[in-house]
């Protein structure tokens, strides 16, 4: 390493403001990955400084460093391995308490660290005001005011940060002093650990042993099995004198110590009074008007966009497909034209066509929820819903979004807590009818056999979704979660964290997405013109036009599919040479169509979206089963509505 | 710990009605290993011994809304079953 390459961490609790932090320092210098084999994500940036090339990596918020989410292991062992030159801590200055507990949890890694004390409006608006040198003096760490959605403060940081590492000013502040009886067990293990070497510095897995933590407790099993039985042993002991168990009396005197140094360093000036805030609180959340609210919210979210992304949809299919004679003047319309234009265009201006029309709008508003505070009410509404299949209120978000699309639903799973209920919630969302499954529902039931009847549909869809996700909750082994969730106060939300946001999510939706669907519309294209659909269409017969009673070319239209579920109408069209269905299919058969079109399987980009997540054998048993699931019930569908009918 | 919860005087945290104080007298573990939702509770600040209010609770059995050490939270209601409080009066 050269000697001005700084490595710098933000860490801190969720919806502190470390992502408006992390955008003005690093401008569009920046990338979002996952860390290495986990669902957790990663943002890193660069930048140039006094000299300094810093690269930062955002942490994601959590409340604590022990190893109840994967988020707050993924953090802690990047802190003490990595060993970033400088830790900025970022603290929500209007809920000091919770957010010093976390703070003197980083201090016990003994990093080399720097506070931002943000939100400083928000804290005096709430009649909050913070001594800034007190809460040095009692911390021992350089602490910054800031406001970040107006930058303040955020050039003085940086020099605070580097100035830090350049004095080398580590391991220099003030220890959580816990009860005299939990300090003496603490020194106890510290000299019984004299002579190990560990990542972690002795006093923090002292510390961590004593609280039972599972994963400090492995590592050290591993070096001396000798250390983590008297550790068993000291903690038994705390148990003995306080009659909670030792995690609980740390966590209590570690909350303690924060509280002291909040209460110290901050001033209420004016006594709390019901601000507009809280009051728009009251009526978000009320049994009554919080419930009108959400659905109110939901229809105009749906309404806008369906109605923008139609819109837009259109046009932009219209003006690209206005370029196929150029094509076919330059590549000709011989095979390797057709090929250029029906496979590569093609597919390229189906992934044009949905990402921005649908995508970008839903997630600009999707950032614009969450960022404002709203999410965590509709959570909070939703909780004992999402209950019934097992899930907890968060998961109602990435379900919302699933009726858009199905792909960044199925990324969105992470805001769970735990790899299970990642997996629940992605399974239920791709079972969720997406813009495109709209587009079939409305286009074939919805035009042909009325409204009431595409209704119907969605309304099978959300019994089936609800059955399946009992089904899966039952079957998937381990604990359920239930909803723990911060409600922090409503504020307008930063416009350009939220475009970059969503700039960043609509880029990894086209990395995700765009090169399947391209070689994917290239494989038909190939084998369409190759003759082999027929074949495969004769080989599907025995379910297509046997099984589920459909014309035998719906095989084909349902590979297509697979690309874009809207592709399977749109291809029906084509190969029946009609748009005026009712000519070619009884009203039974555009039900069962359309059924088997709503679930047989996640389209190619959700799939690879769930690869991503969860690797291949999951996803690849998600897809299977949903394909035979549809086709089980289309069957049925079919006899049972032709008895009916 | 799991047996403090039988005492007399302590009671769920979802008997406080809307407006009503507790501080919290234990948390009972539930099954699973200790340390899962019960860590978590500790790590959002539900220590023994610190104040809750229930500011209100959703309809149909849904979650509870509580302020706790300045903050408000959201707390599903199977959890709060299990935060046994002493009532302040
Ligand atoms: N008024 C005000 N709002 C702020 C400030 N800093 C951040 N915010 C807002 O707080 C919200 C959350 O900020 P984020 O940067 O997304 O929070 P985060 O810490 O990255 O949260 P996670 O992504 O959950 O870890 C956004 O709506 C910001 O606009 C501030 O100093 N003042």
């Amino acid at each position: 390493m050269t000697e001005n390459k700084l490595l710098i961490a933000l860490a801190g609790n969720a919806n502190v403001g470390k992502s408006v932090i992390f955008n003005h320092l690093t401008g569009l210098h920046q990338h979002i990955g996952n860390w290495p084999g986990k669902t957790v994500e990663r943002a890193e940036g660069t930048l140039h400084f006094k000299g300094y090339t810093i690269d930062i990596v955002d942490l994601p918020g959590i409340y604590s460093l022990s190893t109840y989410s994967l988020e707050e292991l993924v953090s802690r062992k990047y802190i003490a391995v990595e060993r970033p030159d400088v830790v900025i801590n970022v603290v929500d200055a209007s809920v000091l308490e919770r957010n010093l507990f976390f703070t003197l949890q980083l201090m016990e890694l003994e990093t080399p660290m720097v506070i931002a004390l943000n939100q400083m409006d928000i804290a005096k608006s709430k009649g909050i005001q913070v001594d800034i040198k007190k809460l040095e003096q009692l911390l021992g760490v350089p602490v910054m005011p800031t406001v970040a959605v107006k930058g303040v403060g955020i050039a003085k940081l940086l020099e605070k940060a580097i100035e830090t590492v350049e004095k080398g000013l580590v391991k220099k502040h003030a220890h959580v002093r816990y009860g005299e009886e939990v300090e003496e067990k603490i020194g106890a293990l510290i000299e019984k650990m004299k002579n190990a070497q560990f990542v972690y510095p002795p006093r923090y897995v002292a510390i961590k042993l004593l609280e039972g933590d599972e994963e400090i407790e492995r590592e050290i099993q591993r070096i001396d099995p000798q250390i983590v039985f008297t550790a068993k042993k000291l903690a038994a002991k705390i148990e003995c004198i306080h009659g909670h168990c030792c995690s609980t009396v740390i966590t209590s005197e570690r909350y303690e110590a924060a509280g002291c140094i909040a209460r110290a360093a901050q001033k209420l000036v004016s006594p709390m009074k019901p601000s507009k805030v809280e009051r728009l609180h009251n009526f978000t959340t009320h049994k009554v008007t919080g419930y009108l609210m959400l659905v109110f919210s939901l229809l105009l979210i749906f309404y806008f966009i369906f109605t923008f992304g139609d819109y837009t949809s259109g046009f932009l299919s219209d003006l690209l497909y206005g370029l196929e004679p150029f094509f076919a003047s330059a590549f000709g319309t011989g095979l390797v034209g057709n090929l250029i234009w029906g496979g590569v265009m093609e597919g390229l201006i189906a992934g044009i066509t949905i990402v921005l029309p649908y995508i970008i709008p839903f997630y600009i508003i999707l950032y614009f929820l969450e960022n404002s505070g709203y999410l965590s009410r509709i959570a909070f509404l939703m909780d004992n819903v999402m209950h019934k299949i097992g899930l907890h209120g968060k998961a109602f978000i990435p379900m919302m979004l699933g009726f858009g699309c199905n792909v960044p639903a199925c990324l969105g799973c992470r805001i769970m807590e735990t790899q299970r209920e990642r997996l629940l919630a992605a399974f239920v969302t791709t079972l969720v009818p997406c813009a495109a499954t709209t587009v079939i529902i409305l286009g074939l039931v919805g035009d042909f056999l009325g409204i009431h009847w595409a209704l119907a549909l969605y309304l099978f869809n959300l019994v089936i979704i609800f059955v399946l996700g009992r089904l899966a909750f039952r079957v998937v082994p381990g604990e359920p979660t239930a909803l723990i969730m911060e409600m922090h106060d409503y504020r307008w939300p930063h416009t350009k964290t939220i475009l970059k946001q969503t700039w960043f999510r609509v880029a990894e939706f086209i990395k995700i997405a765009f090169p399947l669907i391209i070689v994917g519309s290239l494989v038909l294209k190939l084998a369409e013109v190759s003759g082999v659909l027929e074949t495969v269409a004769a080989v599907l017969s025995p379910v297509t036009v046997v099984w589920l009673g459909l014309p035998a070319i719906t095989g084909i239209t349902l590979i297509f599919g697979v690309l874009r579920k809207e592709l399977s109408l749109v291809m029906l069209a084509a190969l029946l040479g009609t748009t005026n269905f009712a000519l070619v299919l009884t009203p039974v058969q555009m039900i069962v169509f359309t059924l088997v079109a709503m679930f047989y399987i996640p389209c190619i980009a959700t799939i690879a979206a769930l690869v991503r997540d969860f690797g291949w054998k999951k996803s690849l048993f998600i897809t299977v089963f949903e394909i035979a699931f549809a086709i089980l019930l289309g069957g049925v569908a079919l006899r049972l509505l032709t008895l009916a009918m | 710990m799991e047996k403090r919860n039988t005492e007399k005087n302590t009671l769920p945290l979802t008997a406080l009605k809307q407006g009503e104080a507790g501080t919290v007298a234990s948390i009972s573990g539930g099954h699973g290993k200790g340390g899962g939702f019960e860590k978590r509770l500790m790590d959002m600040g539900l220590t023994p011994g610190t104040t809750v209010t229930v500011v209100k609770s959703a309809p149909f059995h849904g979650p509870l809304e509580i302020l706790v050490r300045g903050s408000r939270l959201a707390l599903g209601r199977g959890m709060a079953e299990r935060i046994f409080v002493e009532k302040e009066k």
